[in-house]
């Protein structure tokens, strides 16, 4: 497992140089407050995000609920639960890191065969990561939507600066887009 | 590789559950003591060769035997290999300064090292000179500042311990 200083120190050691690119690492340094204050952000809200990306999975194949389906009886519906929370919990650690090793070796490799092994639907578990995606980029910038949250709507409240951590966000988006991508 | 991060997101997930308050404060103060670890890193990487030529100069200077016919620094050959194992003491130090841990000296520099060394029939004493002599030689402000000068002299002394 490695993290974005011991990945500069990887690559730099392939080439018996010195870590040359300091800057970098400094900007992670600087930046390091809000790093952590995302990965609270999806930390602090992950059972709700979980809950709510595979209720809106299901909301959109009910199939999935009716016997026969995959999220069929609540046995396997608690599987599915318990698979997004997994993901999520990696994508939180490479976001903590800053690197995505930790979700390439411990979550993501040989997770397609397993799922194809288990008769688990991609597209169903693409949806359900994409909503995620989705939801964390929503807290890290601090804005859930008023409209689909309703009565449950909750804001970190954190200081939020001018780009709403937008670099943060993109970095969210890329671990989410790496497990679609490990996925189909 | 291990580091404060990678230490703490291990421990997390050997538990299975996301990373806690107490986590990300032990982030945070790795990140806190980051700028004059990176500080240190910068300057050492700025000069390596001349911090090397040096150290290496000074264990020659201390152990002169070592340009006897059959010693370890007699030939061309062996006096470059002898410049370069200094060369690389220093080259995993700013990785350890990086970092912000032993690792990169542990996993790279020291496992196997003695093993090594007793293969080849090097003796250790002139990597401690060398290295004693970086150790002594940095000085705040001149070179970095304090607190960055107190880090790099902290993994010199580990390097020199894992040697003595």
């Amino acid at each position: 497992m490695l993290d974005a200083f011991s990945r500069a120190v990887v690559s730099a050691d392939a080439s018996t140089s010195v870590v040359g690119d300091i800057n970098a690492l400094k900007a992670f340094v600087a930046s390091g407050n809000r790093r952590l204050d995302a990965v609270n952000a999806i930390a602090s809200n992950a059972s709700c995000m979980v809950s709510d990306a595979v209720a809106g999975m299901i909301c959109e194949n009910q199939g999935l609920i009716q016997a026969g389906g995959n999220c069929y009886p609540n046995r396997r519906m608690a599987a599915c639960l318990r698979d997004a929370e997994i993901i999520l919990r990696y994508v939180t650690y490479a976001l903590l890191a800053g690197d995505a090793s930790v979700l390439d070796d411990r979550c993501l490799n040989g997770l397609k065969e397993t799922y194809a092994a288990l008769g688990v639907p991609t597209t169903s578990t693409v949806r359900a990561v994409q909503i995620m995606k989705a939801q964390a980029a929503a807290h890290i910038k601090d804005t859930p939507s008023e409209a689909r949250a309703g009565a449950k709507l909750r804001k970190m409240g954190s200081p939020v600066v001018e780009d709403r951590c937008a670099s943060l966000v993109a970095e969210a988006s890329s671990y989410f887009d790496r497990v679609i991508a490990a996925l189909s | 590789m291990k580091s404060v991060v990678t230490t703490v997101i291990a421990s997390a997930d050997a538990a299975g559950r996301f990373p806690s308050t107490s986590d990300l404060e032990a982030v945070q103060g790795s990140i806190q003591r980051a700028a004059a670890r990176l500080e240190a890193a910068e300057k050492l990487a700025g000069n390596l060769d001349n911090v090397a030529r040096e150290a290496y100069d000074a264990c020659i200077k201390k152990y002169p035997y070592l340009n006897n016919a059959g010693e370890a620094n007699s030939t061309d050959t062996f006096k470059a290999k002898c410049m370069r194992d200094i060369k690389h003491y220093m080259r995993l130090v700013q990785y350890c300064l990086v970092v912000g841990g032993t690792g990169p000296l542990d996993e790279w520099g020291i496992a196997g090292q003695r093993e090594v060394y007793r293969a080849l029939g090097l003796p250790t004493a002139p990597y401690v000179e060398a290295l004693s002599f970086a150790r002594n030689r940095g000085c705040a402000p001149r070179d970095m500042s304090a607190q960055a000068l107190t880090e790099y002299n902290a993994l010199l002394d580990y390097a020199i311990n894992s040697l003595s």
